[in-house]
């Protein structure tokens, strides 16, 4: 019996499927309504939990996963074959820890500057510094003065 | 009282701003169809946190020309380049690109702008004509036919999204389980919190949507370095003029094409989950199977481009019947749609069209206008989508990453739904990755509260389960929901030669008579009759000729 990824991701789902279970049962129980509120999410993990079974049976039927040339085999293959996605998620998780501190304009501009940056390379800097600017900019301009949205300012920056 | 109606709507979209937002909004449509791997409802879903400060008829009218303008931009690139822009282009570039290559552009680019237009057009009566009509059925509609319909919705659309349908199942089941996390609606309790604020409010569902669908996507589009930073085209310049005239007149003579294929898009657009990307491919098939030369798709023929082109843009109307007629969406778009409308606590359902006459006449006001719309400006704007090709896709997702933080936390002034933003991309990105499909997700996610709701409305009614088989509507709604999820194992065992295979359909038919049969009105039980002897044919006919295997 070989595992491969299909497997291994019906185990993850039969894990949640099971946890979420658990915490169902945390869900208070009011003496008023016709439908207990953890009843709709229960009915849902059943189903959930016997499609991940079902999953999990085909999974095992296939076999072992078919040898792929590209597929990163080693941490830095890895990190080489998913070096654009795990930039954006970096960096635009910095940008979101960064908001409160340096506001959304500010934050907005090197978020788009440095995502350019490092996935265009430095090549382009000015075209890059002038499309965040532009870009985030003038969608800032957009909502805070023409739609009236009060976007978060910065601690540091006061804007 | 129709005329009423449209004076109302003409009262509320008829103004300049309005004007212009939608013919901003057909542009936008156009460049984000023509970009390859920016999909409309990409274009559509980042489009709704501008609207949330418009009256709803004007957001609705900008997030409608969002969308036409998207459906037909996809077929400028795939003519020109052979690249389509979006998944429903697909089979336009079958016969448009060797039809441009063969010294024709002008000709396959009029065919396309004409083709979509008119099943624009087409889509657009019928939703006129079908919306009320469906709306006064659904008015029929019990909880327990509702709840039914819900997991019809999500049965059929893991069934047509991916090609596993347990994998399309899981995404819908798991779309559900993240609309039950916060407040229950109904009484209020706390679920899956963990005794986080956060998660008590529950999560934004646009929010929800712009991660699962335009984050991972771009994340998808940027994945590979090398793609990311290279143009889509190295096209520089393009003298081409559009040839309406002669589009125009080629059009009349495959009349029975164009037709058949808006019916094609309708019925498509009707079925959830069922969007623009099997319209044209169906369209395409259909015509190439009608065709008295089939050897020539592929070719260059222009039944090849009129056949999708006009089928994916009658696609829309067609999901926004069910929308507009029960609030039950018919595709991806339409839900972001039902989104748009739930910002301003509008919640359609049967009784809509009697609530807000105004507001879905302006609907079907802009779809038409829409459509005028965009054939002027696809006509004159060929050189600015042939540049857009030559945008770098790591510069789109960059700068769309940035303005979709903007524009979500503007949804709620909630820091939060950016948080959310973030979650909802990462874990529709490697869902993605996993092989599940997106659609039935989303619609787990839109549909989870409504399927809730009905299912405790029913309870409180009566605590009789069997009512949500045994009621005509429910029981109808079950058994298409069964035969929908057995269809790919269907496929695959006929494509096998099974002989069982040649009974399916009389077997739905019988089943479906049933509840039709038990329906009130002579109009349903004479179609169950004419079910039935659809069925005693089908079989009939089975049974003449001889199984290739079993």
């Amino acid at each position: 019996m070989a595992i491969n990824r299909d497997t291994l991701t019906a185990i993850c789902l039969l894990l949640v499927c099971g946890g979420l279970f658990w915490a169902s049962l945390d869900i208070r129980e009011p003496d008023y309504g016709q439908l207990s509120p953890a009843t709709w999410p229960r009915v849902i993990l059943g189903v959930f939990g016997f499609l991940s079974l079902i999953y999990l049976a085909q999974s095992l039927r296939q076999g072992a996963d078919a040898p792929n040339p590209d597929a990163p085999t080693d941490l830095t293959s890895f990190i080489a074959y998913w070096r654009n996605v795990i930039w954006c998620f970096v960096l635009f998780g910095a940008y979101l820890l960064a908001i409160p501190y340096v506001g959304m304009l500010a934050g907005g501009v090197a978020f788009v500057f440095a995502l350019l940056t490092a996935l265009g390379g430095w090549s382009r800097t000015p075209i890059h510094v002038a499309v965040a600017l532009v870009s985030v900019g003038g969608m800032w301009l957009l909502f805070t003065h023409a739609l009236g949205v009060i976007l978060p300012r910065g601690e540091w920056t006061g804007f | 009282m129709i005329w009423d109606n449209l004076l109302l709507a003409f009262a509320a979209i008829g103004n300049w701003q309005t004007i212009l937002l939608m013919i901003t909004g057909v542009g936008v449509g156009l460049l984000a169809g023509s970009i390859p791997g920016f999909t409309i409802a990409m274009a559509v879903v980042l489009t709704l946190p501008f609207t949330f400060s418009m009256p709803p008829e004007q957001g609705l009218a900008t997030m409608i020309s969002v969308l036409v303008g998207g459906l037909s931009g996809g077929l400028m690139s795939g003519i020109l380049t052979g690249i389509p822009g979006t998944p429903s282009s697909v089979a336009t570039t079958f016969d448009g690109f060797p039809l441009a290559r063969k010294g024709e552009p002008g000709f396959a680019l009029g065919l396309g702008v004409w083709s979509s237009f008119f099943g624009g057009m087409i889509s657009a009566v019928m939703l006129v004509l079908f919306a009320p009509q469906l709306a006064r059925v659904g008015l029929e509609f019990q909880p327990w036919d509702f709840f039914m319909l819900v997991i019809f919705a999500l049965t059929v659309t893991a069934s047509l999204a991916g090609e596993n349908l347990v994998k399309g199942l899981i995404a819908g089941a798991l779309g559900l389980l993240i609309r039950t996390v916060g407040e229950d609606e109904a009484v209020g309790v706390g679920r899956f919190d963990f005794g986080s604020d956060y998660l008590l409010s529950g999560f934004d569902f646009i929010a929800v949507l712009i991660g699962l669908f335009a984050f991972s996507q771009l994340l998808s589009d940027v994945r590979d370095p090398t793609k990311a930073t290279q143009a889509l085209t190295q096209q520089r310049k393009m003298q081409i003029r559009i040839e309406h005239r002669r589009a125009l007149i080629e059009l009349w003579k495959r009349k029975l094409v164009v037709l058949r294929s808006a019916l094609i898009g309708m019925f498509t657009g009707i079925l959830p989950g069922a969007g623009g990307s099997i319209a044209n491919i169906l369209a395409y098939d259909q015509a190439k199977k009608s065709s008295k030369t089939p050897d020539e798709f592929g070719k260059g023929n222009p039944e090849g481009v009129i056949a999708p082109e006009t089928s994916n843009n009658a696609v829309e109307g067609g999901a926004l019947t069910p929308l507009i007629s029960l609030g039950i969406p018919g595709d991806v778009t339409a839900a972001i749609m039902l989104g748009a409308l739930l910002i301003h606590d509008i919640v359609p359902g049967p009784t809509f069209i009697q609530e807000e006459p105004a507001l879905v006449y302006s609907i079907f006001i802009a779809f038409f206008a829409a459509n005028f719309i965009m054939l002027g400006m696809q006509s004159g704007m060929l050189r600015v989508f042939v540049l857009v090709t030559r945008i770098r896709m790591y510069m789109l997702a960059s700068v769309i990453l940035g303005l979709a933080t903007i524009g979500v936390f503007a949804l709620n002034n909630a820091f939060d739904d950016v948080w959310t933003l973030f979650w909802f991309g990462i874990l529709g990105f490697v869902m993605r990755q996993l092989g599940f499909p997106l659609a039935p997700m989303i619609l787990g996610v839109v549909l989870g509260n409504i399927a809730e709701l009905n299912l405790s409305r029913a309870l409180a009614i009566d605590t009789d389960l069997t009512l949500f088989v045994t009621r005509p509507w429910a029981m109808f709604f079950a058994i298409i929901a069964v035969f929908s999820a057995a269809f790919p194992w269907y496929q695959s065992q006929r494509m096998k030669g099974a002989g069982w295979t040649r009974f399916y359909a009389p077997a739905m038919l019988l089943c479906v008579a049933l509840p039709l049969s038990l329906m009130d009105g002579w109009f349903r039980t004479a179609l169950s009759g004419v079910a039935v002897l659809t069925a005693c044919y089908l079989v009939w006919r089975a049974t003449r000729t001889a199984p290739s295997t079993t």
